[in-house]
């Protein structure tokens, strides 16, 4: 479904040249669980990054459903990265201006859609992370667990095949690590998504199909 | 999206306070400059009614003697022999409140029981003829008007629209000092300058040979120049021994009422384009601030499917919601001005002035906003996301 060949991401400045990712070579198949692991400064952001189009590699390939994407314009990117992609990040990212649901809702902004499909789709994405009875709210009223809960709605509500969690859980408590998780396995194996988690956590990590390590930029087989 | 900006900045609303009063406080500027532009604009559009060049104004002063009845005869002597010379094509005594001069006179006028305040001028039956008035009806009064009951008067068409409204005013008796009849109407009277309103008034007649003014307009011929001004004035200065004389040009005068509405202007306009200048810098900064506090939404936004386009039409949009708000403020006050008639201006002019502040504060959100777009546009999500 995701196949990274031979990527390498370099970072330079006027002085420094940085080697983040060195030959990575990762393939990530339909339905399947894979978690990222590594120390601090390893390269597993830099890669989920790339995964998801939000960076370009220095070298290498990627392909998507046996389509490359490079030469891809912004606005196909964009596109593929609104209809393909479901991103969960670390520090949530959600708009304090704005209400639970309409958080949720901001992925269908970018595509076509009316205000009442928006906001039905977006209810039965808050349904199905649990936070029905928070719709109105506003994230900085919430735990850090609902807030979490609220990226993950926002992350599936516009029904992506894949979905990229960047430490999900690393501002979690255990238990409340535990319900996010619970929520990943729960869309990988029930809803079928494909989901790459970028994780510290070697129990969470467990949890998962499959585990790519990563250090000094490079993969650790 | 409309919705969703209209939502994002209402949630906003006490982070968008200062910037809303900011645009709104410059809209009312610029609304109460432009109201004065666009009067002053029209008012330039109008015909002045009158022909002002190539007439002079010749100023008779008697040092010594202020008795009007002995002054007859000099005043008399001195028309005759402004009228002799070949290059003058008219001549007219007038009162002092002579066109583009600083005087005036005023008085109150009645028709009934509708009264309207009026210029008085005095001025003789060769008036029309020196300043080339225009008239729109009748006629006016001259030598055949002497004996009648009432003293013949000639209106201007803006007296005549206070007074009689759409009615024909010739021949209605009107009350000033005594009863006067109408017997012409003028078309346009601008006597204040270019960018004043046409005025209200009446031309008295002056009897011939009595109440001679010491103001004579002199009609010369086009291309006359300096050498017969000193030819007039030496004259003049030989005929009426110890008397002051100078000569004017109306167009010197006209030149110098302009400066009269034209400075004040000028100011406002600085002052105006000062203060849209600092809400420009404050908008600015207020933008690129922004931009660095929400480098995680943009981040966040190019993740889930915003384009760089979008990203830039976003920001973009926000300032224009927040101008909208603020304009939506002032237009509320702006509209109780044609409403209330605080001032003496049409409503046409309000009207004119609103539209043209609104689109200059639109457009200049937009332009202040171009620069801190693209540059939120640019951001590379990775690293936004990351920065935050």
């Amino acid at each position: 479904m995701i196949k990274l060949e031979n990527i390498e991401k370099v970072y330079q400045t006027k002085t420094i040249e940085t080697l983040a990712l060195n030959q990575i070579n990762v393939e990530i198949k339909k339905g399947e669980f894979l978690s990222i692991m590594g120390p601090s400064g390893c390269g597993k952001s830099t890669l989920l990054n790339i995964m998801g189009l939000l960076d370009e590699p220095s070298k290498g390939n990627i392909t998507i459903d046996d389509e490359p994407i490079t030469n891809y314009s912004d606005k196909k990117l964009a596109a593929f990265r609104n209809k393909t992609l479901g991103f969960i990040f670390q520090s949530f990212h959600l708009i304090n201006d704005l209400s639970v649901v309409d958080n949720v809702e901001l992925p269908l902004l970018y595509r076509t859609s009316s205000a009442k499909e928006r906001r039905k789709l977006a209810e039965e994405a808050l349904e199905k992370v649990g936070l029905s009875n928070r719709m109105k709210h506003f994230p900085t009223q919430l735990s850090g667990g609902q807030k979490q809960r609220v990226a993950i709605a926002r992350a599936i509500v516009g029904r992506p095949r894949i979905i990229l969690a960047d430490e999900p859980t690393g501002n979690l408590d255990s238990v409340m690590g535990n319900e996010i998780m619970n929520i990943l396995t729960q869309l990988n194996e029930k809803d079928g998504a494909t989901v790459v988690m970028v994780t510290h956590d070697e129990q969470m990590a467990k949890r998962t199909h499959r585990l790519v390590r990563l250090f000094d930029g490079s993969q650790v087989f | 999206m409309i919705k969703h900006l209209f939502k994002l900045i209402w949630n906003q609303k006490r982070k968008s306070f200062l910037l809303i009063t900011e645009i709104f406080f410059s809209f009312m500027v610029l609304f109460a400059v432009l109201s004065l532009m666009v009067k002053y604009i029209q008012n330039y559009s109008k015909p002045m009614g009158f022909e002002y060049e190539n007439v002079w104004v010749v100023n008779l002063d008697n040092l010594t003697e202020t008795e009007t009845d002995s002054l007859g005869t000099p005043f008399h002597q001195a028309r005759e022999f402004i009228a002799s010379f070949p290059e003058v094509e008219a001549v007219s005594f007038a009162s002092q409140n002579l066109p583009f001069a600083a005087s005036t006179h005023n008085s109150s006028v009645k028709y009934g029981n509708i009264s309207s305040m009026a210029h008085i001028y005095t001025v003789e039956d060769t008036y029309p003829k020196t300043m080339n008035l225009q008239m729109s009806k009748g006629r006016w009064f001259n030598k055949t008007d002497q004996g009648t009951k009432y003293q013949p008067i000639v209106i201007t068409e803006q007296l005549s629209q206070n007074l009689f409204g759409n009615e024909n005013p010739i021949g209605k008796i009107i009350k000033a000092d005594t009863t006067h009849k109408v017997v012409g109407v003028v078309a346009s009277y601008k006597d204040k300058g270019d960018f004043t309103d046409p005025v209200a008034g009446i031309f008295f007649p002056i009897s011939a040979g009595k109440d001679y003014k010491s103001n004579i307009l002199v009609k010369v011929k086009p291309g006359t120049g300096a050498i017969f001004e000193a030819k007039l004035f030496k004259g003049l200065g030989g005929l009426l021994r110890g008397w002051n004389v100078e000569i004017e040009h109306l167009t010197d005068k006209k030149a110098n009422q302009n400066k009269v509405v034209f400075i004040p202007m000028t100011v406002l306009l600085i002052v105006c384009t000062f203060l849209i200048f600092n809400v420009s810098l404050g908008l600015f900064g207020i933008l690129w601030q922004n931009i660095n506090q929400r480098k995680g939404e943009i981040g966040l936004r190019r993740a889930i499917g915003a384009t760089e386009k979008d990203i830039s039409k976003q920001f973009i949009g926000e300032v224009m919601v927040i101008a909208t708000f603020a304009l939506i403020i002032g237009l509320f006050f702006a509209v109780q001005f044609p409403l209330l008639h605080v001032f003496d201006l049409a409503a046409d002019i309000y009207l004119i002035a609103m539209l043209i502040s609104v689109i200059v504060i639109y457009l200049l959100v937009m332009v202040c906003a171009f620069n801190p777009s693209r540059q939120a546009a640019s951001i590379q999500p990775a690293m936004a996301l990351h920065e935050e």
